[in-house]
């Protein structure tokens, strides 16, 4: 497991951030909110797409691999907290960086994600540093679905 | 409504479109389900956080513009998608009561070397609160099939 604070972080490292089931349901009701092309709606049309069949908007994808993120640094924050040491500020969200979706994410699939450190970098502020880690997520037969790089920030130790 | 293709999105074109005013019930309930952090989540929290209050995710504020994306270009467009988006920035909070538009920029436009029916539109794709501010800013490329021959332009 990765530490908290930003000093605790080194390029390199990695760990996992847990499976999704996604269902049909899910698919469609996040779909229906925020992406509703054909394909991610009705699988009569769905099957005459580009993608041959019903599929997740990408958008869901990443929502939840954030959901699963945040999940487990809210479980490393409570440890801390059992443990008596007080956890760091939460850090904010600066952007993303090269997203991709190189194969659907289709009803029933799970799809397992990962996180790997990928570059650290000091800000002007003396109290926050910015993480690059790379997001992915693979589908039960290993395959890639989701790839992204996001740019946060994490409180620093020695401010 | 007639279909656009990649003719209809020409280099240099800046076009501006959808309203969507965020409500702080929207912004706490996408934040359940895909971002519980506690600046997304009650103000009292969010108001002694980084955040200085009750902030949208910027997953959020993506979903947001993907929906009025749908809306004004993809649902109506001879799209045959996106191999991926180069970058996303959340440049200012969302924040409840915002009145949300997005600003599309055709950066530029070529047609496909392997596929002679798709072009390859280069977009900057940006979030406009009510100030006129630069919430959120992507940038990435579309692929949209050319208008077939003989087919008029409208």
């Amino acid at each position: 497991m990765i530490g908290m604070w930003y000093e605790d972080h080194e390029v390199g490292q990695t760990a996992s951030l847990g499976a999704h089931r996604f269902t049909r349901e899910a698919i469609v009701d996040f779909a229906s909110k925020f992406d509703p092309q054909p394909f991610h709606l009705d699988e009569e049309a769905a099957a005459k797409s580009i993608f041959g069949g019903l599929c997740a908007s990408g958008w869901h994808t990443v929502s939840v691999s954030m959901r699963l993120l945040v999940d487990g640094r809210r479980a490393q924050r409570q440890a801390l907290a059992a443990n008596g040491e007080k956890p760091p500020p939460l850090g904010l969200g600066r952007g993303v960086r090269d997203l991709r979706w190189p194969a659907p994410v289709r009803p029933g699939d799970v799809i397992a994600f990962s996180l790997r450190v990928e570059s650290l970098r000091e800000t002007r502020r003396p109290d926050w540093g910015l993480i690059g880690m790379r997001i992915a997520g693979v589908n039960q037969d290993g395959r890639e679905v989701c790839a992204y790089t996001l740019m946060g920030l994490a409180a620093r130790r020695l401010a | 409504m007639d279909l656009l293709y990649f003719e209809d999105l020409p280099p240099g074109e800046v076009v501006e479109y959808g309203e969507r005013t965020v409500t702080a019930e929207e912004i706490v309930e996408f934040a359940r389900e895909f971002d519980p952090q506690p600046f997304h989540l009650d103000e009292a929290a969010a108001r002694a956080s980084a955040a200085g209050g009750l902030i949208a995710s910027g997953w959020h504020s993506a979903a947001l513009m993907m929906r009025m994306n749908c809306d004004a270009l993809f649902l109506r467009a001879a799209s045959q998608g996106s191999p991926g988006i180069e970058s996303i920035d959340w440049l200012k909070p969302v924040r409840p009561g915002d009145r949300l538009s997005v600003r599309r920029t055709t950066i530029s436009a070529r047609v496909s070397r392997s596929r002679p029916d798709v072009g390859v539109v280069e977009g900057r794709f940006e979030l406009l609160n009510q100030n006129r501010e630069v919430v959120m800013r992507l940038q990435g490329p579309l692929f949209i099939r050319r208008r077939p021959n003989g087919e008029t332009q409208t």
